[in-house]
């Protein structure tokens, strides 16, 4: 199990953090992703391994009204 | 000069007139305001006070002052006392730093009878303000039409009689442009402050407030959109205000220490050169930046509030509206503003109405009017969204409210508590662009239905229920409205903070105040109740200084600084949080910090709340919410939904769903979710220093240093 933004879902092998955001429908362009507490580019979202029990946290930066 | 203008100014008769010496303006400040009577037509300057500056700061603080001192208990919004007032701010005008050139504008609206604000772009609010005055007080009633005229290149302000059709804002913006300027160029040195017909005849009218735009050789507009503003001007008789002010420059706000606003305003020009294209592309598309997402993340109002996206909503969004703004240059509403929002769709041609077959500039669509008047309605057309938005402008009507009038009565139609009959002819069923466009003319032109429709989702209600038998409970469900005023368009049934974020306001629900949604219910950054109540408190308080001190919000958090990446607290921007400290001291010279940032906010919001409770409102019973903006209120809508909703019974509330029919489900997810917002309610209160029924303390007002003895009196008879 990961935990993300506070819900929990299935971890599985080479969970990546694109795949993450996929299963969370998180289309929005601009997130901040961070594992365990560290900043993954976004570049970087389809290479990065994320580790069961992880905590990701994707923060939306969206203005709103 | 055009044969319209030229009869205009044959026709100008000066019924009062007032010549000054401009005031200098020190650091922000013109230190005078000019009051205008429209009854007996007297004009005079008053003195604004040390204390006023301390306390009230500026823009709304000023405007609900003035209001507070014009106005008693029992007045009502068309009552002559009741006045309109709109006030820059200290910081508005100052060209160095994006968003700089707002003002506000504060009144008894006919919508909520209680306290309106409005934040407006334009030139007006600058230019009035280096005419010589921080404020601009209305009180009175002519009885007829009138154009008050303040020329601030010669010390003179008159009110006259003009030769005009006060029905298109649009045209009358450009009329009044080429009257009071001197020649072609001079015309961006004059603003226009008008309404339209729709003022007239209903309770939702906007004011519109120019600003010249030499490419296009046209006045351009911003609206002071929410409460029904233009319906007191236009109930006073006012057709236009208009300013002249010819000597703009870097300089004219006479700031303390100008270096720092330019190394400031250098600062965040850079960010939004560098980072805008891949962040929100204000400059590209503007807040229609919103549609896409908001579709995705189900978000979007759709069919009054019921749903939060929809397959055709493809047909209206972000890109489809990209692809109609006609503006190939970023575009902004105040000089200086480099994140540059504004867009428009050129020589647009409405296919009905006044304006058919005429080429138009439409300003937008924004994203509220295009979630309004289009995904709300279940109209995911963009001609029509541009063409209602259009009209709305020029009639003087206000988008967010129309759009969100308009879908409760598509679906009171859909239910049958009103029929063609009572609607004559009109087929108001989601999605028949062509009877809301008829709707939109109708209430723009005060005939038939759109006389009814004008007055807003609260008498709506009752003019159903007494009058049709619509069924009051049902109605009052499905209502989106708060205090009076209707919700703007975001759906927020996922988002508690949110909800909150809607009703827990002074003026009702417009999302100026907090818009939470992606921090509450995707980012999940508040989980407990505590958490949401700081952001009720926090944001509220922040937002409000934007309207203090004559600033835009959008440059705040629709840009976002490298350093935020590593923020402890990205949603505050805290770079930029920090860039509106130092511009306010560099302005004004004073030595705030962030703390005092908020406390300055706070003195005028609860003044607010306190104004509320002496006008007969302010209480907990008016935060109450519609329980459409809490959850689903049919078995439609659970149903649209419904795994979501059965997962929550499950996880949330400690229910099996399994085996109960779906009308069990939706009364079991109402109890849960109402218990949440009252305590919610709760636990909001008491950060703001409120008592439990939204009443605040007077230990509280005594700390914020409001406590004069006509507030501490209104509020002891409420503990
Ligand atoms: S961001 Fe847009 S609305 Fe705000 S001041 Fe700039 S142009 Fe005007």
């Amino acid at each position: 199990m990961i935990t993300v933004n506070g819900k929990q879902i299935e971890w599985e092998e080479n969970l990546t953090v694109d795949r993450v955001l996929k299963t969370m429908n998180y289309s929005f362009p601009k997130i901040v992703v961070r594992v365990n507490g560290k900043v993954v580019e976004q570049k970087m979202w389809s290479a990065y391994k994320v580790p069961n029990d992880a905590e990701v946290q994707a923060h939306h930066l969206i203005a709103g009204g | 000069m055009s044969g319209v203008v030229e009869k205009m100014r044959a026709s100008r008769k000066v019924l009062a007139e007032y010549n000054y010496e401009p005031a200098q303006i020190e650091r922000g400040y013109a230190g005078k305001t000019l009051y205008i009577n429209l009854s007996n037509k007297n004009i005079i300057s008053k003195d604004v006070t040390q204390q006023m500056k301390d306390i009230f700061i500026g823009g709304k603080g000023f405007g609900l002052w003035y209001l507070w001192n014009a106005v008693k208990p029992d007045t009502k919004w068309n009552d002559p006392e009741n006045e309109i007032i709109i006030s820059p701010g200290p910081i508005s005008g100052i060209t160095q730093y994006p968003g700089s050139g707002k003002s506000l504008v504060v009144t008894l609206s006919p919508l909520t009878d209680s306290i309106m604000d409005s934040n407006v772009g334009g030139f007006f609010g600058p230019y009035f303000k280096f005419s010589g005055w921080d404020a601009l007080e209305i009180q009175g009633k002519a009885d007829k039409d009138v154009v008050v005229f303040i020329d601030g290149d010669n010390g003179r302000v008159t009110i006259e009689e003009v030769d005009l059709d006060p029905s298109a804002s649009h045209l009358l913006s450009d009329q009044l442009t080429e009257l009071m300027a001197e020649s072609e160029q001079g015309r961006k040195n004059v603003s226009v402050v008008s309404s339209g017909s729709g003022a007239e005849h209903t309770r939702i009218g906007v004011l519109n407030f120019s600003f010249y735009d030499l490419r296009r050789k046209a006045a351009r507009l911003k609206q002071a959109g929410r409460g029904g503003i233009g319906t007191v001007f236009r109930d006073k008789k006012l057709a236009a205000l208009v300013v002249k002010f010819s000597g703009l420059s870097g300089k004219s706000n006479n700031p303390a220490d100008p270096a720092k606003i330019a190394r400031t305003g250098v600062k965040i020009t850079r960010e939004i050169n560098k980072f805008d294209d891949t962040q929100f592309r204000m400059r590209q598309i503007g807040t229609a930046n919103l549609m896409t997402p908001m579709n995705d993340y189900d978000l979007l109002p759709v069919h009054n509030f019921k749903y939060g996206s929809h397959k055709d909503a493809v047909g209206i969004s972000s890109e489809v509206l990209r692809s109609r703004f006609t503006q190939k240059m970023p575009d902004g509403c105040w000089v200086g503003c480099a994140l540059s929002c504004c867009k428009a769709v050129d020589d647009f041609v409405p296919k009905t109405g006044p304006f058919k077959g005429e080429k138009v500039i439409v300003d937008g669509p924004e994203y509220e009017n295009a979630a309004g008047l289009g995904a709300n309605c279940g109209i995911f057309d963009a001609d029509y969204v541009i063409e209602a938005n259009f009209y709305c402008d020029t009639y003087g009507i206000d988008t967010i409210s129309t759009g969100t009038i308009i879908a409760f009565i598509m679906e009171c139609y859909e239910k049958g508590i009103v029929n063609k009959k009572i609607t004559g002819g009109l087929e108001l069923n989601f999605g028949n662009a062509e009877a809301a466009m008829e709707l939109i003319h109708q209430m723009g032109q005060g005939r038939g239905f759109g006389n009814i429709a004008g007055q807003g989702v609260r008498r709506l209600k009752k003019i159903f229920a007494e009058e049709y038998g619509g069924d009051p409970a049902f109605m009052q469900d499905i209502g989106m409205e708060n205090k009076g005023l209707e919700y703007s368009q975001y759906q927020a049934k996922e988002s508690l903070a949110q909800q909150g974020g809607y009703a827990l306001t002074n003026k009702g629900p417009q999302h100026d105040e907090a818009w939470l949604i992606f921090m509450d219910m995707v980012n999940n950054q508040l989980p407990t109740f505590e958490k949401k109540a700081e952001a009720l408190h926090y944001f509220p308080m922040f937002r409000t200084w934007f309207g203090l001190q004559g600033l835009c919000k959008l440059p705040w958090n629709d840009i976002i600084p490298e350093s935020n990446a590593t923020s402890e607290s990205p949603e505050k921007i805290p770079e930029h949080v920090q860039n509106y400290v130092d511009i306010f001291n560099a302005v004004t010279g004073k030595s705030i910090d962030q703390d005092e940032m908020i406390r300055q906010s706070e003195r005028v919001y609860n003044f607010q709340r306190v104004f509320n409770l002496r006008m007969g409102f302010g209480t907990r019973k008016h935060d109450a919410a519609p329980y459409r903006g809490l959850g689903p209120v049919t078995e439609e809508e659970y149903e649209s939904r419904q795994e979501r909703y059965d997962k929550q019974l499950k996880e949330d509330v400690g229910i099996n769903p399994e085996g109960m029919s779906t009308a069990e489900k939706v009364a079991a997810m109402r109890s849960y979710r109402q218990g949440r917002y009252e305590t919610l309610i709760d636990v909001v209160y008491k950060r703001r220093g409120w008592n439990e029924n939204g009443v605040p303390k007077l230990e509280h007002l005594k700390e914020l240093g409001i406590d004069f003895p006509e507030v501490v009196e209104v509020v002891k008879k409420h503990l």
